[in-house]
């Protein structure tokens, strides 16, 4: 990785303290094209730690959700490479892949949440990639399944609302069953992008409440885009800044003064975009 | 606009905008049908002498037929239980196909672009297929009986479900779908866990709306041999008993407003995701149980750690629900009556009948065929126009912001829906008996049935106008007259012309099969062909039909961009 000077003069820091080899997730020089000419990342290197909570932080369109669906390979880089839990992820296909997804839970902004079933059994859902065969209706899944399925609603405090269709739940409350969901398979990262977008402050001081404590219980090593430079700092351990595709901070937060981190942005007009 | 404005000189800027050449185009088209139309009513000889001598002929008719020949209790459940069953498996049958066709040609399903593209043509080509036509093919292949019918009915349904089946599937959010893939779950996981319940509402929905078309279309097979209703009917009508006849087309009209009313109830009760059962029947009754149980339920969850729904209201509607309708399908299939040895056997049989339909020959009668073609078509312009000139005011009456008073927007209302109500099949009947075998009869068959579907489409138009305009218009002092022409109906012209282009297309495809019963064009020539086994003319003509309503397709799609 090379240490760059940003526009606006902030000193790209280069972390050395995560070995690249041993980290759960770690990407080296990764670009990702769109077609027809769209830069979604350009040449992004960093290493996480086990355990750790980064934040991935940036404006809409800096390339945030590109890097997560790398991660789990919903996207597949045009170049570099990306490790999780000690596989390329461009190498590793069909069931491979899939028993990597299992280790991999994500949570999404507009929670994803089939609304016409309970909340208990798109929690079961969840736990599709270690069952063989679909399912349809919670009565097919197994009961070991529905069992570990409830005590992950347990854990969200929605164990009541169980049998309640998630079109009827608050915002709060179906984003606390997608958690669920990624939980239910214990995984060993937990990816969320824009968690708390969609919802009102209050319940957003909940979600992320509840994804960093069950974070610290599980052991899991968090990634989570937001956008909001509050948060970031009230939430993540460290502080990657993307913008326009281009990694553009990565420091952990307890270096980090709101103005400094503030700074990703104010590039950002300052580049007249 | 005042006299002294003359056109002094040449410099006075425009007030009318410079014609595009799509307008001009569109103004074309509509007034070549506007002709077209005009010319087939001339050459059809609908004019008042031959309905003035229709209607007497109709009244000395009726008073012949009287009183109706109804079949006995028993033979009449026997033959009614016979065309449910088809019709109930058949559109299994189609749901079943459309489903695989749609999961495959829809693009959060489908990676794969050939795929998909091979998928859509399918979806494509079987909407172009008419039913009776594919009844012809599979009773020479499986033999009489059901399953020629309810594989006819089934694989030509496929053009219409299996396209809202796959527009369902893309327009759907597919954020559930994409939540379960990135937890590792396998193409066919994911469909069944997300995809499906998320749509569910929809196939359901379309399911029930295309039980009614094909329970509609099912009653014209029975010319060309299916069972049921249509055959006992088709029988009747050879042999001119007239009275059974007319008996039988009103249980016909009867059962499809009863499967009308009961799908229509289920149907609004999935898609308006009502949170109260309808008061309906057996979900009545749940409903006053849900109110009796439920301050107990509530309770309970919080303490047990049970996984499974408790029997609540909703569960026990719901598995009645399912219930009920395997039942019925099961006892579809076991009452159409299926001979299973026939049908494996008929798989054998296939290339000996296909090279029996190929090549398209003919008959030699090209002359004849291209007149009975350029007849059917004329039949269909005729019936388009003719309903255009009743629909349009009887939509405008029954438009509740452009009614007069409300009581007249309900009455026409319900004259729409009554006669929508009114299979084209059955009309056809009547008329072919009125005014007597011909081009008359299938022409005033198609008008009063596009009244039904167009004046509900008009109505519908108008209703959703913006109604600020004409409230804009009035505060200037325009009179009501003013104020619907000015603002009313300019805004709903685009609408209307596609409506009326869309029903020339739907036309043509039911005066091809009207002419099975008689009532003139090139249908009746198709039965023959069928009757003498001169299986290549039965597709030379299923060729021409396929090539018009193709044609005629495109000019819809046409014009309906150009005037959106």
């Amino acid at each position: 990785m090379t240490s760059a000077t940003t526009p606006a003069g902030i000193e790209q820091r280069v972390p050395h303290w995560v070995d690249p080899e041993s980290a759960p997730l770690s990407m080296r020089g990764v670009t990702k094209f769109f077609a027809p000419s769209t830069t979604a990342l350009d040449d992004v290197s960093f290493a996480v730690e086990e355990s750790s909570f980064t934040v991935l932080l940036g404006l809409s369109g800096s390339g945030k959700s590109t890097l997560l669906r790398l991660v789990n390979g919903l996207h597949l880089p045009t170049s570099g490479t990306v490790q999780v839990l000690g596989r390329d992820i461009s190498a590793t296909k069909g069931a491979a892949l899939r028993s990597l997804r299992r280790d991999i839970g994500m949570v999404f902004q507009q929670f994803h949440l089939v609304g016409s079933m309970t909340a208990l059994e798109n929690v079961c859902a969840g736990a599709l990639g270690s069952l063989r065969g679909p399912r349809f209706g919670l009565i097919t899944y197994p009961k070991s399944v529905r069992q570990s399925a409830l005590e992950q609603l347990e854990r969200v405090g929605l164990a009541d609302q169980r049998f309640q269709r998630a079109d009827t739940l608050s915002g709060g409350q179906q984003q606390r069953v997608a958690v669920a969901r990624a939980l239910v398979q214990r995984p060993r990262i937990l990816l969320a992008d824009e968690p708390v977008a969609s919802l009102d402050p209050e319940s957003s001081d909940q979600i992320m409440t509840l994804i960093s404590q069950i974070a610290k219980e599980d052991n899991l090593t968090v990634l989570c885009t937001l956008h909001q430079v509050n948060l970031a700092m009230e939430w993540g351990d460290r502080i990657i800044g993307l913008r326009q595709g281009q990694l553009v901070l990565d420091e952990l937060t307890a270096n980090l003064t709101t103005v400094e981190t503030m700074e990703i942005y104010a590039s950002v007009s300052g580049a007249g975009r | 606009m005042s006299t002294t404005l003359v056109v002094e000189k040449p410099e006075t800027p425009r007030t009318l905008n410079t014609p595009t050449p799509a307008g001009v185009l569109a103004t074309v088209i509509m007034l070549a049908f506007v002709t077209a139309g005009a010319w087939a009513v001339a050459e059809l000889k609908i004019n008042a002498a031959t309905l003035v001598r229709s209607w007497e002929n109709a009244v000395r008719f009726f008073r012949n037929v009287m009183p109706l020949d109804f079949p006995g209790l028993a033979e009449l459940w026997e033959m009614t239980a016979l065309t449910l069953a088809i019709v109930v498996s058949a559109t299994v049958l189609a749901v079943v196909l459309s489903l695989i066709a749609a999961l495959l040609a829809a693009r959060p399903t489908s990676k794969s672009p050939a795929v998909r593209a091979t998928a859509r043509f399918f979806i494509v080509l079987m909407r172009a297929a008419p039913e009776l036509i594919l009844a012809i093919f599979f009773i020479r292949v499986f033999g009489f009986g059901s399953m020629a019918g309810i594989l006819a009915l089934g694989l030509s349904s496929i053009g219409m479900v299996g396209k809202l089946y796959a527009d369902a599937i893309e327009d759907a959010d597919d954020g559930p779908r994409e939540a379960v893939e990135t937890n590792g779950a396998g193409r066919i996981q994911q469909i069944f866990g997300a995809t499906l319940p998320t749509v569910m509402p929809a196939i359901v929905a379309t399911g029930l709306h295309r039980f009614d078309i094909n329970l509609r279309n099912s009653v014209i097979l029975g010319w060309v041999g299916v069972g049921g209703i249509g055959m006992e009917l088709s029988t009747a009508l050879s042999v001119r008993q007239y009275d059974r006849g007319l008996a039988l087309a009103l249980v016909v009209l009867a059962l499809c407003i009863i499967t009308e009313i009961v799908s229509g109830m289920w149907r609004s009760r999935l898609l308006g995701r009502k949170a109260e059962p309808s008061r309906f029947g057996f979900l009545w009754l749940f409903g006053k149980m849900k109110g009796r149980w439920s301050p107990e339920l509530l309770d309970a969850p919080a303490t047990s750690t049970r996984t499974i729904p408790p029997w609540d209201a909703a569960r026990v509607g719901q598995t009645m629900f399912t219930g009920v309708l395997l039942a019925v399908i099961a006892l579809s299939l076991w009452a159409s009556d299926i001979n299973w040895m026939r049908f494996f056997e008929g798989f054998a049989r296939l290339p000996e009948v296909t090279a029996r339909f190929l090549p398209p020959s003919d008959g030699g009668h090209l002359v004849l065929l291209l007149e009975q073609l350029l007849i059917t078509f004329q039949i269909a312009l005729a019936g388009t126009l003719l309903g255009a000139v009743i629909a349009l005011p009887v939509g405008v009456l029954a438009a509740r912001n452009v009614a007069p008073n409300p009581t007249t927007a309900k009455v026409f209302r319900t004259i729409i829906v009554v006669t929508r109500g009114i299979p084209e099949l059955i009309l056809a009947i009547v008329f072919v008996i009125v005014t007597g075998m011909g081009p008359v009869a299938g022409a005033l068959a198609l008008a009063v049935g596009a009244m039904g579907l167009l004046s509900k489409l008009v109505a519908d138009s108008l209703e959703e106008t913006d109604t600020r305009v004409q409230t804009a218009l009035r505060a200037n002092g325009a009179t009501e007259w003013q104020v619907f022409f000015g603002a009313t109906l300019r805004q709903v012209a685009p609408a209307v012309i596609a409506h009326v282009i869309y029903q020339l297309d739907v036309n043509f495809r039911s005066a091809t099969l009207l002419g099975v019963v008689g009532a003139g064009g090139i249908g009746f020539y198709l039965l023959n062909a069928n009757r003498v086994l001169q299986f290549e003319v039965v597709t030379f003509i299923l060729v021409l039909v396929v090539a018009v309503v193709l044609a005629l397709e495109a000019i819809a799609v046409l014009l309906r961009n150009i005037v959106r």
